[in-house]
């Protein structure tokens, strides 16, 4: 029988506001421990937490934009666990009344689209950070540093439901949000800096099985890799565990990045009771109509919208994908240059490819001011139409990126512009026949990669101008 | 000359005139300490050394006209879980014998502003929780009027130490009754106020939606004064309130209502008899006197210890000896956290912190916590319906005038039904005062309790002031008789 596996995903992104969550502190990017900390987020005696509302913004902003129901009357919760970065011993949370519930996110998995569906959205507070001295965890620790910098900074954690039924739809899942997040302009989105952090509940059943097998949760995933490595290594081993009619314990798995495996963390048989309930320093979190439909309409243009309008242009949905995890201005002049070409596919080519290779050879991270769509367009059209050759437009691209120039023009003195004229070629390639007699045997014996080489000389006669293509299709035609 | 039993208005007055210099009141109300601290210990710091400077900055402003309010320069004393920068808030307990507050609360800077001068802090049950100040890990305080009886709680050391005179006034705290219990047991007046109103930034929280701060002081007017200089929504308390327009009961032929279920079982003959008294004397200025019936009342105990105890249970989770505070070190983490609260804390706050985990734990959440919640929205549903036909309701402050050391520290379930007439106001979130009328029968403080809808306040005072005037209740402790 067939074992299907069951994946559900809990990412936390940190937003990106001046200040923490219930408290004025700064949200610093700074390896100095312990430097924006006040009573509040310290947790000292007598301090009390009031929330952020631009928080609120983004977390109702990215609940809108998952399709998420907008909770009107929301609350925060006490979630009661000792932790010593903890500085409350309890997390501000939501709980029953989240932001946002019952959303969706369209992805692209293989060049298709899916949909992930969201349980819910909701509001938290960061922790301080450990660091665990002598050893990686807090039970063999010789001693342990916090740092609470971190502590308080606006967290929203992203819920899926169990649906999701691949490593590969996980990590297009979570590209999708950090798209989704940069663009809606809440969070850096860094992975490498734990703007998102995510943990992957996992299960099997055999296939037509009416119940979920049990759910072992995997975490230390710090990249895509190790998400989608971790993913497929857990199914693998649980599996493995149910064809052998094991029991699979319901668990917290830690994914061990160096040997590639994952090792238990601590049994969850007794599940955590974290004892949630109000807090009552925080009054009702009212999302009226009017603050949800202001937040609406300052919505900016979401990547699946960019990838409609990718699409709709001519693209594939898997390039248009990839045309929308790039930043915004190379999105936009591919609009432009597109609608100038009208050429999609070679238009995406040479902007993803040639410009932005060449961009970041030279470390440059925006396009000159006078390169703009018309003149990169110009290019194109040069190259399509034959008259330049596809190393001489890159010539071009690399001198336009360096100063202003009319691509033509360039062309034109430089002496790029190709021979086109069938008759001449023909002169041309009747001629290198002449002088390579020899050559030409040995191609007609079977030594076809010396084609290569007549090519050259057709190339060498013309003084470059000559298409390379055209050449090679005359001399065949010759041999032949 | 004494002057430490004088009203803060009177004060300002004899200030203004020259009579009298702040530095020369706070030296007598520190000679007042020096003599009456050994017998009440009702303060557990005291800021003499320090403050004397303050007080001669005072008199300059004073000299020069310049005064910053009718604040300036009064000796107030602060109840030790409100924070003071740079001083100990110790809140009685072991476990934050060594902390120093780096932050004000917000009434103390607010209070600083006007050039209020400070006493010290006083003492109080461990973390509020008790009502006769024999929950603090330093000593109890004692009664002034009978140092063999307890003064109250959990705010004992500030009602101590106004009614012995060695402070003008004092802030205390107020979660079930904390500042009005021991006010009616010390003879002096303890108002709590609308929950909002005063800031709780920088109280250390016993039960966050029932804590309030509000002033133990001589007299009516001097509350008003303390609490309009403190009062004010708190851009650094979210559950701070701003002031709202609400119909305001009458002081002029009101309607008073006896509440039925506090004026039954449990409560002393002396008790009952002093809220006879009022009603009579309130009735002979025109008012109309009814009695009220609020069943929900007699829940009031059984609300509360759920509530009350829930909130403490997260809230003092932070007491865990890793950031600040004593510690007591262990093989990990957990171990040290573990030592250190069970070294810390006191039993009465581990009763309570066990009480309120068990009440939020899972399965049993619904039972205990979840109806007290829906308990607790009945009963502000049946005070708001009871407003609607009377101003004011008036009940016993305590069941009984003060008890003695040991008395009630076996029998838990009496030691909580002192607060029994205190609780409804927290719960409910409405302002209450209670006002010194008469002796009991022991020649010992005995007091009633006026509340009035949410953010009536002024109006409360207002009338309370009227009242006072009539009982003209003008005893003092026998230690301060001796003195006049």
């Amino acid at each position: 029988m067939n074992i299907v596996p069951t994946i559900g995903m809990e990412t936390h992104v940190e937003l990106k506001t001046n200040s923490k969550m219930f408290c004025r502190c700064h949200v610093l990017d700074t390896d100095n421990p312990n430097e924006s900390l006040c009573p509040t987020c310290l947790g000292l005696p007598g301090s009390l937490p009031v929330p952020n509302k631009k928080a609120i913004e983004f977390i109702t902003l990215l609940a809108l934009s998952t399709n998420c129901s907008i909770t009107s009357d929301g609350m925060f919760h006490r979630k009661n666990y000792f932790y010593p970065d903890l500085p409350k011993n309890y997390q501000i949370s939501q709980f029953d009344l989240p932001v946002g519930t019952e959303g969706s996110l369209e992805i692209v998995v293989d060049g298709n689209f899916s949909t992930v569906e969201i349980e819910r959205v909701h509001m938290e507070e960061d922790t301080g950070k450990s660091t665990h001295i002598g050893s990686g965890r807090i039970d063999s620790a010789t001693s342990t540093h916090l740092d609470f910098n971190r502590a308080g900074i606006p967290l929203v954690e992203v819920v899926t439901k169990p649906l999701i039924k691949s490593s590969k739809e996980a990590v297009s899942y979570i590209e999708e949000l950090r798209q989704l997040v940069i663009d809606l302009d809440i969070s850096e989105g860094r992975l490498e800096k734990g703007n998102l952090r995510f943990d992957a509940n996992i299960s099997v059943a055999f296939q037509g099985d009416k119940e979920l097998g049990t759910k072992v949760e995997i975490k230390n995933m710090n990249s895509l890799k190790s998400l989608e490595k971790a993913i497929e290594y857990e199914i693998a081993r649980q599996s493995k565990m149910l064809e052998n009619k094991e029991d699979i314990i319901q668990e917290t798995r830690h994914w061990d990045e160096k040997k590639e495996v994952t090792t238990s963390m601590r049994s969850k048989e007794g599940s955590a009771d974290y004892r949630y309930f109000s807090d009552p320093d925080i009054p009702n979190m009212i999302l009226n109509e009017e603050f949800v439909a202001q937040i609406r309409n300052n919505m900016p243009v979401l990547p699946s919208q960019k990838r409609k309008i990718f699409i709709d242009s001519g693209l594939s949905i898997e390039d248009a994908n990839n045309l929308g995890k790039s930043a915004t201005w190379i999105g936009d002049l591919y609009n432009s240059v597109s609608t100038i070409t009208e050429d999609s596919k070679t238009s995406f080519n040479w902007i993803t490819g040639e410009l932005q290779g060449q961009l970041r050879k030279l470390e440059k991270n925006s396009l000159p001011t006078w390169l703009t769509p018309e003149n990169l367009s110009s290019i194109i059209k040069l190259v399509k139409d034959n008259k330049v050759s596809f190393t001489s437009g890159k010539e071009i691209l690399a001198k336009l990126i360096e100063e202003d120039i009319n691509p033509e023009e360039f062309a034109i003195s430089n002496k790029l512009i190709q021979e086109n004229d069938i008759d001449e070629i023909s002169k041309l390639v009747k001629e290198v026949i002449q002088d390579n007699k020899e050559v030409l045997e040995r191609i007609v014996n079977g030594e076809e990669k010396l084609i290569g080489f007549l090519v050259g000389q057709i190339i060498k006669l013309s003084g470059g101008k000559v298409n390379p293509s055209v050449a090679k299709e005359l001399l065949l035609k010759e041999i032949n | 000359m004494t002057n430490y039993k004088l009203s803060i208005s009177k004060i300002n007055e004899l200030f203004k005139n020259k009579d009298l210099k702040p530095s020369e009141l706070y030296d007598e109300v520190f000679e007042r300490a020096a003599s009456t601290e050994s017998i009440i210990h009702g303060h557990l710091t005291l800021f003499q050394d320090e403050n004397i400077k303050k007080a001669i900055d005072s008199d300059k402003r004073y000299a020069d006209g310049e005064e910053l309010g009718v604040l300036d320069g009064i000796p107030i004393a602060i109840k030790d879980n409100i924070n003071i920068s740079g001083h100990a808030t110790t809140c009685s307990s072991k476990m934050l014998s060594n902390y120093i507050s780096p932050y004000d609360a917000t009434v103390i800077s607010r209070l600083k502003k006007q050039g209020t001068l400070f006493t010290g802090k006083t003492n109080l049950d461990e973390f509020a929780m008790g009502s006769s100040t024999e929950n603090s890990a330093y000593g109890p305080t004692k009664n002034p009027w009978d140092p063999s009886r307890v003064p109250g709680g959990s705010s004992g050391g500030s009602a101590a130490v106004v009614s012995a005179g060695s402070a003008i006034a004092s802030l205390g705290s107020d979660t079930g009754g904390s500042i009005r219990q021991p006010a009616s047991f010390c003879g002096v007046v303890g108002f709590k106020p609308t929950y909002g109103t005063v800031s709780r930034y920088g109280l250390v929280a016993f039960a966050s939606s029932l804590d309030q701060i509000g002033p133990i002081t001589n007299n009516v007017e001097d509350a008003k004064l303390i609490f309009n200089s403190m009062k004010g929504q708190d851009p650094l308390d979210a559950t701070s309130i701003k002031e709202t327009n609400v119909p305001q009961p009458k002081t002029e032929n009101a309607k008073i209502g006896i509440i039925k279920e506090l004026m039954e079982d449990g409560i002393s003959e002396d008790a009952k008899l002093e809220v006879h008294k009022v009603a009579k004397l309130l009735e002979s200025q025109g008012h109309e006197i009814v009695e009220v019936s609020l069943p929900i009342t007699k829940m009031s105990i059984s609300i509360y210890y759920l509530i009350a105890p829930a909130e403490c249970s997260a809230n003092l989770s932070r007491f865990d000896g890793v950031r600040y505070g004593n510690r007591i070190s262990g093989s990990t983490s957990y171990e040290m956290m573990e030592a250190t609260r069970a070294a810390g804390f006191g039993s009465e706050v581990k009763k309570r912190i066990l009480l309120g985990t068990y009440a939020l734990s899972a399965g049993y959440y619904d039972a205990y916590y979840g109806q007290a919640l829906k308990a607790r929205a009945m009963m502000k549903k049946e005070f708001t319906s009871v407003y609607k036909d009377v101003d004011y309701l008036i009940s016993p402050t305590t069941p009984s005038d003060p008890f003695k050391f040991g008395e009630k520290s076996d029998n838990q379930l009496e030691m909580y039904m002192s607060d029994l007439c205190t609780i409804p106001a927290n719960l409910v979130g409405m302002p209450a005062i209670s006002i010194p009328t008469g002796l009991s029968s022991n020649g010992l403080p005995l007091s009633v309790q006026i509340m009035s809808p949410a953010n009536t306040d002024n109006t409360l005072l207002d009338f309370s002031q009227s009242l006072e005037e009539i009982v003209s209740f003008s005893e003092v402790p026998s230690m301060i008789g001796d003195k006049k």
